[in-house]
Formats: structure tokens, sequence, C-alpha cells
């Protein structure tokens, strides 16, 4: 009887497991002869909306199909390494100073533009895509550019001219009641490099300098270069004054500057909208020239082609779409008007009117685009920490030395 | 009278109702628990061909066989009959320890003798083919055209071309550009739709083709070659790099220089290096460095200690703290022991995660609540020393729910007539609970303390979200106060030199882990030593 049992029970358990096999395998040969290829592009929930109309656009008149998946920004540049490449994007969006990593994993393939088309874009956001050791190959199309500039508040504080005037209207204001700041601007135990930029290379600072051939130099690293350790002595002068202060994180300063209790805070367009709904009175400039013009980094995102997209042989259309289509005003405009940044190309960028967006691209003018050479990954945490090492207030270390070993850690890190 | 309460005559024996555990398990035996088992092995069967058949299509014979022994090991197991009994309890954990613990930890030590970091993810032949992609420039004088891929008279494939700059139509082939008149070629918005004379490609057939038509190159003057860039593009290119597979070197056109391939995952000539490079093994180049890389051995040491003296506290102080509480509110009669011992428990009613980026806030030395309400003015997050406090008390108020629960647990279960007897004799609360109750709670809860050791020695979230690996030093400004090892090898692996090190990052974990099991296994083994008093 158990002999039985077990037969009856291990004949069902095969029938079943063989008819399940069967439904799999005929819903997958049915899918995959659907007609046509498709195009796999990687987008940020952000943005969603506004690359699957303009994808959906551009596959209808190319007779395509496109399928745009959702993926955390963050995470782009490290999946793509790792994803398998049944499921790998043809076409992702990016920042640029992904590029250098990209490129030297081998996972994005060289964009030949023509030459009508590159004279819609500024120079340095095409420069802020090109990578290369040997020779320098455009890896992306830029999109959207954005940068951080000081807002001030023009209720509490005159717009200031220099930055002399600077320091006097925050530190009076400071004076005015406990719990005022002087400049909001994030730092926090981790650093914030980027946020620091313009009083980094507004007192003579620059990361990497540019080698003959107009590439990046990793072996020059001008973290403490002669100009800027002439002038560190600010850095302490601003420390005793509490002007700046590194245990601001990002939330406190935010509060401090939506609050009253700040009249400048330092950010980018990410804040735009929390900006305009604040009621405050504001204008955004750039931070006033130091002993030399204050520029702040440039970061400018856009779309890349993978190497999946010729592994799925879909390249050329990938190509098209990325280098033929994203490239133009409409495309260009159309997500600009969506993600609240500034569009790459010239001639949408005349047609985009936002008053607090416009303000924040003439904040960059003269900006430097981020380092996009892979060794840039070991420069933010040490140039980070040496501003919180020298403008933590009591027991701050001097500037001077603070960056110097900044310089010999990055050094050494590069190896 | 009858002092009895037997049943009268007449009714039937009241038999007592069961529990409701046995009348459980009696319900799932026989033909009821056949049928579940049969429809669970069904489900399992079916999922395990349907994967199988997944794996077959991408080429995976690796998983494949591995699906194919677990899925026969299961049906062996549930028809296996009584000797197979045991068993049954123990597959279903054993199998999940080793895909989710063995699994990773033999795939880190093989990533451990590799080069596997950014620059060398690809295999050497995408790597290859990556170079030759990247060494191709336009030349000077370089043309761009309009294109559309078509069939000629004889159905072989050509390129249908305009020259962007002067409006010369061609046709190109694999042996170089022929003019054709302008009239026969007709232009739209999707580059060329008409060409006299031959068919121009379109929809699927012209998409389907795509790395045929990418492949077709036409040749033009010296090494140049035009070849399609996108589906209606196609522009003039020459290779700077020319590859030699015999040799398996490159070689710059230019100036004939060399690149070899290094053993290391590059080709390379000097200091310069092509990229990209590619996954190679390199033996036992990362635990070398360790060794030899003064960024990695300079602060191991005091690192090492601050790591295990880290740990220690934790451990201490938790189960201290945490067996007062035990003992304090074990007290019966005790009025809302309830509410108190629920207050204990808060601590983990917010994921850690969570709970320790508002804790970064709160002791925020200027701008923190703790500072302002206590009116003090201690560096909390920005000091090293006092970071390295933080820590430690963070992690303390983290851990104390755990070790109250184990010891209220690990307290009831010691036999009430011990400490009875021994107050008898005369033994005064401290006596007894030094000679009686932490000996045989400490049988009990040694494992416990020596996991959570472990534990804390790679706490890697409660070093991280808290400090960041704490303040740094001018003298030694990456490896700040309060970085732990496993922190500072996320510092070097993850976010430095050229991008991630993923090879040095596993030979790092695999040294920790010897570490770890070192202490545990010795530990482990002085505990045995306990379990003599019973």
């Amino acid at each position: 009887m158990k002999s039985r049992k077990r037969v009856a029970a291990l004949l069902a358990v095969v029938l079943a497991a063989m008819c399940a096999a069967l439904a799999g395998s005929v819903k997958s040969t049915v899918a995959s002869s659907k007609a046509g290829p498709t195009i796999t592009i990687w987008a940020d929930q952000d943005r969603k909306t506004s690359v699957i109309q303009l994808a959906n656009a551009w596959a209808t008149a190319r007779g395509t199909t496109v399928n745009v998946l959702v993926h955390d920004f963050g995470k782009i540049r490290d999946d793509l390494g790792t994803v398998a490449a049944a499921e790998a994007p043809d076409v992702i969006m990016g920042a640029h100073d992904w590029t250098g990593q990209l490129a030297a994993n081998g996972l994005v393939q060289p964009i030949i533009l023509s030459a009508a088309t590159k004279k819609n874009f500024p120079a340095y956001t095409l420069q802020a895509f090109s990578y290369g050791t040997a020779v320098k190959k455009l890896y992306g199309v830029p999109t959207q550019i954005e940068n951080i500039g000081l807002i001030v508040n023009t209720k509490l504080v005159k717009v200031p001219k220099t930055f002399a005037q600077l320091e006097t209207e925050a530190l009076a204001f400071k004076k005015k009641k406990a719990g005022n700041l002087g400049i909001a601007v994030q730092q926090g135990t981790n650093g914030d490099a980027y946020h620091m930029y313009p009083f980094f290379s507004g007192l003579g600072g620059y990361i990497f300098g540019v080698n003959k051939a107009g590439n990046l130099d990793p072996s020059d690293i001008g973290v403490s270069n002669p100009k800027f350790l002439k002038n560190a002595w600010m850095i302490n002068k601003w420390n005793k004054e509490r002007l700046i202060n590194s245990k601001l994180d990002a939330s406190t300063a935010q509060n401090a500057f939506l609050k009253g209790q700040a009249a400048f805070w330092v950010t980018g367009p990410w804040n735009s909208d929390t900006l305009k709904q604040s009621g405050l009175k504001f204008t955004i400039i750039q931070v006033p020239k130091i002993r030399y013009r204050s520029v702040p980094f440039l970061g400018v995102q856009g779309f890349l082609v993978t190497k999946y997209a010729a592994t799925h042989g879909v390249e050329s259309l990938a190509q098209d779409f990325v280098a033929n289509y994203m490239t133009t005003a409409d495309a260009q405009g159309t997500l600009a008007n969506a993600s609240g940044r500034w569009p790459a190309n010239i001639a949408a960028g005349k047609q985009f009117k936002d008053p607090v967006l416009s303000q924040f691209g003439k904040a960059g003018v003269g900006g430097v685009p981020m380092p996009n050479i892979p060794q840039m990954n070991s420069v933010w945490g040490d140039l980070g920490q040496a501003w919180v090492r020298s403008t933590k207030g009591a027991g701050a270390e001097k500037a001077a030395a603070s960056f110097k070993a900044a310089t010999r850690a990055i050094a050494n890190k590069i190896g | 009278m009858s002092a009895t309460t037997g049943p009268s005559a007449g009714m039937p024996p009241e038999v007592p109702r069961a529990a409701f555990t046995p009348r459980l398990i009696s319900f799932f035996s026989g033909t009821v628990g056949l049928v579940v088992k049969v429809a669970l092995l069904s489900f399992s069967n079916a999922l395990a061909i349907w994967a199988g058949y997944v794996l077959a299509v991408r080429h995976q014979w690796i998983g494949l066989i591995v699906l194919v022994l677990v899925t026969a090991a299961i049906d062996a197991l549930y028809f296996g009959g009584r000797r197979v009994l045991p068993l049954k309890f123990l597959i279903p954990a054993t199998l999940f320890m080793i895909a989710f613990q063995i699994v990773p930890i033999v795939y880190t030590i093989d990533v451990a003798f590799t080069n596997y970091s950014t620059g060398h993810i690809a295999s050497k032949s995408d790597a290859i083919q990556q170079i030759q992609l990247n060494s191709l420039q336009p030349p000077a004088n370089g043309k761009q055209y309009t294109m559309g891929a078509a069939r000629d008279a004889h159905g072989n494939l050509v390129l249908i071309l305009q020259d962007q700059a002067g409006g010369a139509t061609f046709v190109g082939t694999k042996k170089g550009l022929q003019p054709i008149p302008k009239s026969a070629v007709k232009t739209g918005a999707l580059g060329i739709t008409e060409a006299k004379g031959y068919k121009i490609l379109k929809g699927n057939e012209l998409f389907s083709l795509d790395s045929t038509i990418r492949a077709l190159k036409v040749p033009t003057t010296g090494h140049s070659a035009i070849s399609a860039q996108t589906i209606s593009t196609a522009a003039e290119l020459e290779p700077t790099l020319r590859y030699d597979a015999k040799g398996n070197t490159f070689t710059r056109i230019t100036d004939g220089v060399v690149f070899r391939d290094n053993g290391k995952g590059s080709f390379t000539h000097g200091k310069q290096e092509l990229e990209p490079g590619w996954k190679t093994g390199v033996g036992l180049r990362n635990f070398g460095s360790i060794l030899h890389d003064p960024l990695v051995s300079g602060p191991f040491f005091r690192i090492f200690v601050w790591t295990f003296v880290f740990a220690v506290s934790v451990v201490f102080l938790s189960f201290s703290v945490g067996l007062l509480l035990a003992i304090a509110l074990d007290k019966k009669g005790l009025r809302f022991q309830r509410l108190y011992r629920s207050l204990v428990l808060i601590p983990w009613a917010v994921p850690g995660f969570l709970s320790l980026l508002i804790w970064q806030g709160l002791l925020n030395d200027d701008f923190g609540v703790v500072n302002r309400i206590l009116h003090l003015n201690i560096p909390w997050l920005f000091d090293g020393n006092w970071a390295k406090v933080s820590c430690i008390l963070v992690s303390f108020w983290l851990t104390v729910p755990y070790f109250f629960l184990v010891s209220m647990g690990a307290l009831q279960a010691i036999p009430v007539e011990l400490t009875e007897a021994a107050r008898v004799d005369g033994g005064g609360p401290l006596q007894i609970f030094r000679k009686v109750t932490l000996p045989l709670l400490l049988v009990a809860v040694s494992p416990l303390l020596i996991a959570s050791f472990a534990f804390n020695f790679n706490a890697f979230n409660n070093i991280y979200l808290l400090t960041g690996g704490g303040p740094t030093q001018s003298n030694q400004p990456i490896a700040g106060s309060t970085d732990i090892l496993i922190s500072y090898t996320y510092k070097l692996a993850i976010a430095a030199g050229k991008g991630q090190d993923y090879g040095l990052a596993s030979a790092v974990s695999i040294i920790i882990f010897v570490i770890v099991a070192t202490i545990s296994a010795v530990s482990f083994s002085r505990t045995k030593a306990l379990e003599n008093l019973n």
C-alpha cells in the first residue's frame, strides 16, 4: 500500500512538473518571437515620464520599440558593470563624472557627432563627456547642466559685490542673535568637497592640472599648490570668526536659511522648488571673488550608449536615439522642463525661461566641470576631510597642514 | 454517599480532548498530509524545471547542474522514508546556509586572488575589442556622411553615402567608394530613402542586419575607412592602434610603440596603459599589498586594536546593563512590569540604520539636541576620543535590548531550588549572584556573547553611519579615529585609487574573517570549562 501510494505520489509530481515546464517554455518562445528589436533605457525616477515620452516619440518615428526602466540614479554606474548581458540596458542616463570609470571599464561606446551638432553645445559640456588616455573620445551626449550658487536672503542682507562685503555682512548678521550662522554651507562629519569648491577655487586651489595635450593629469594634484597655500591663512581666519562651520550638515544648513537664521546659503538647483515655495525674497549669485574667481563645479548630465547595445545587435538604433534625437533642441527642451535643470543645447537654453534656474546658470559662468577621470574617486573624501579639519572651530588644525596632508593621501591612493 | 466522581452508569467514558498541537499533527498525517506533500513537491519540481529551462537557454551550465542536484536531493529526501527523517529537518536550513553564506565566501576567496577592480572587469576578448573601438579617430580632413544601407542588384550589402559637407554621393563597398549621380539619391529625415539601382533596407530587415552593416568598412585613403555610426550616418575613421593576435600586442601606428600584455590584466608600455584592461588572476598580490602597501599596513595595528576594544566594550557594557535590568525587572509582583520591559525595548523600535543617522544629528557638537538640552559643550563627533566614546555609547544603546531579552530568558532557566538553597546556607545576594547565578547564566549565554563580539567586530553600519570612520588627523588623513577594520577596508577599496578595487577588499575581508574566526574558536573552546559546573 505504501509503495503504491508512493508511486502515485511520484507520478502526480512528475506530471505537474511537466505541465509547468511546458507552460513555461511556450511562454518563453512566444516572448522571443516578437516583432523588431527593442532599445532598453535606464532612466531615474525623476525624469522617467519625460524620457518615456521622448523615447516613444522617437521609436514611433523609427518603427521600433523602446523599453524605459527606472533605475536608482546613484546605482546606474556600478550596476552597469555587474548586470547580466540579457538584462543590460542599451542606453543609460548618466552624470559626466562617471565617464572615466565607465570608459576605463569598457562599458560605453564612443559617439561621433557631426560638426553641426557639436556647435549646438558649449564646448565644456562635450569635454565633460570626453575621456581617453591615448585618444580622447566622446562617450555621452550632454542634456542638462547644473551648478551650485550662493543664495542671498535679500530681506536680511544686501547682495554682496565683493568677498570682503560678504564676510562683513555675514558676521554682522551672525552677531545679531544667538543661533545665527555666518555662511550656511553644508559639510558634516564626512565633509563635502563639492559644496566647498567655490571657496577652494577662490583661494587658488584646483584638483588636477591639465597637461600639454589638454588632458587632465592625475600626477599634477593642485590641492595644496603654492598659490593656494599662500592664501590658506584666510581659512584659519574664517574658522576663528566662525564664518564657516564644518559641523553644519545639509539639513541644518537648509533649515537655518529657511527659518531666517542664516542669510547666505550655498546650494544647487535641486532646491529651487524649496526656495520658490519658501516665500523668501532671495537672489542667487556666484560666490564673490576671493583672490581668484570662486567658480563652482559644473555637473553635466546626459545619455550614454552602453557596450550591451552592440551585444544586443541594436547599436545603430541606440546611437541614433542618443546622437541624432536627444541632441535636438526640442528633445532637450522637453527634458529640461520636466526635470528642472538647464538644458545643455544652446538653442533650447534660449527658450528656457525659469528665473531661478537662469540665476543658477549665471552663477556657474566660468565654472569647472568635475574631473571625470577614475582617479577623482580618491579626491572627494580627503578634500572634504581637509575642510572639516580646518573649519571645525575650537581644536581646528591649521589649513596649510590639513590640505598638505590631503594632497599626500590623494597621491598615495592614486599611486 | 459516594465520594468518588466517577462517571454515572450508562454514559460513555469521557475521553479528554487532546491539546491543539497533537491534533494539528494528526490532522496532517495520512491522506491530507500526503496530498499536501505531493502538491508542494510538484510546485518545487515545476519551479526547478522552468528555472532549468531558463538556465539552459542562457548556457549557464554550472547553475543548471546545481539546480538538478538540489532538486533530486529534495525529491529523494521527501520520498525517502524513515531513514532520512532527520535530514528532512536539516536540509532546508543547510541549503539556505550554503546558498547565502558558503557561496558568497567561496566567491570572495575567488575574487581575492584576481585583480577585479575598476578598469579590470571585462574579459580579455571584450577588452581587446573595446581598445580597438576606442583607438579609432577621424583623420585629418575626415568626412562624415549621411547613410543608407542597401542591397545592390546582386543582393550584396552596400552603403549609399552622401558627404555631409559637399553633398557628393557615393556607393561604398568592401572595395572602396564609387561615385554615383546625385540625382539618383533621395534623402529624408531618416537618412537616405531612395537610390536608383539599389534597394534601400528598411524596418526589421535593416535592424536585424545591424552587426553586419556595422562590420562593413569602406576603405578610403591610407588606413582610413568609412563605417556606420548611427542608423543614418557614417563617418570616416582611422585606427591608431593595430592588434597582433599572434604576438598578443598592440602597436601604435604613428610611432610604432608596442604595448605588451603585462600579465596583470592590461596592455602596457612603460607607464602608459591601454584602457580597458581585463580581469585576470594575480595570485597573492592582493595579500602581499596588505603587508607591503603602507596605506594598508601602516594604520593596521592601531585600527585592529580599536576594533577589538570597541567590540569588547560594547558587548561587556550591553551584557552588564542588560543583565542588571533583567534581574531588576524580574521581581515578582513588580508594578508596571510590562511597561518597564517595553521601555527597555525602545531602541529596537526603529531600524538600526535610521537610528544611527538620527543619532548623528542628535550628537552634532554645535547643533545637536544632546548638547543643547544638557547644556554641554562636548565635541561628540568631531573630536577623536569623544567620537570613540560616542560610537561605543550608541552601539551599546542598540545592543542592550538584545542582552536584556537573552538574560531574562536565561534567568528563568536557572532552577529556583539552587538560589533558595544558597540563601538557606547563609549567602548574601551578591554572593548568590557571583557563585550560583552568574556561572549558570554564562553557560547559556557565552555563545551569544561570542556571537555578539563577532558581530560588533564587523559593525560597519554602527561606525560608518555615525562618524564616517571618525574625525581624521592631518598625520593620518585616511584612517580616521573611529575606523574599524571593515570601514577602513571600504575606504581603501571602494573610494580609492583609480576607482574600486574589489580584489583588495576581498583579500582584507578574508584576513578579518580569519581574525574573527580565531578569536571565536579560542573563546568557544575556553567556555567548555564552564560546562563542567553542571
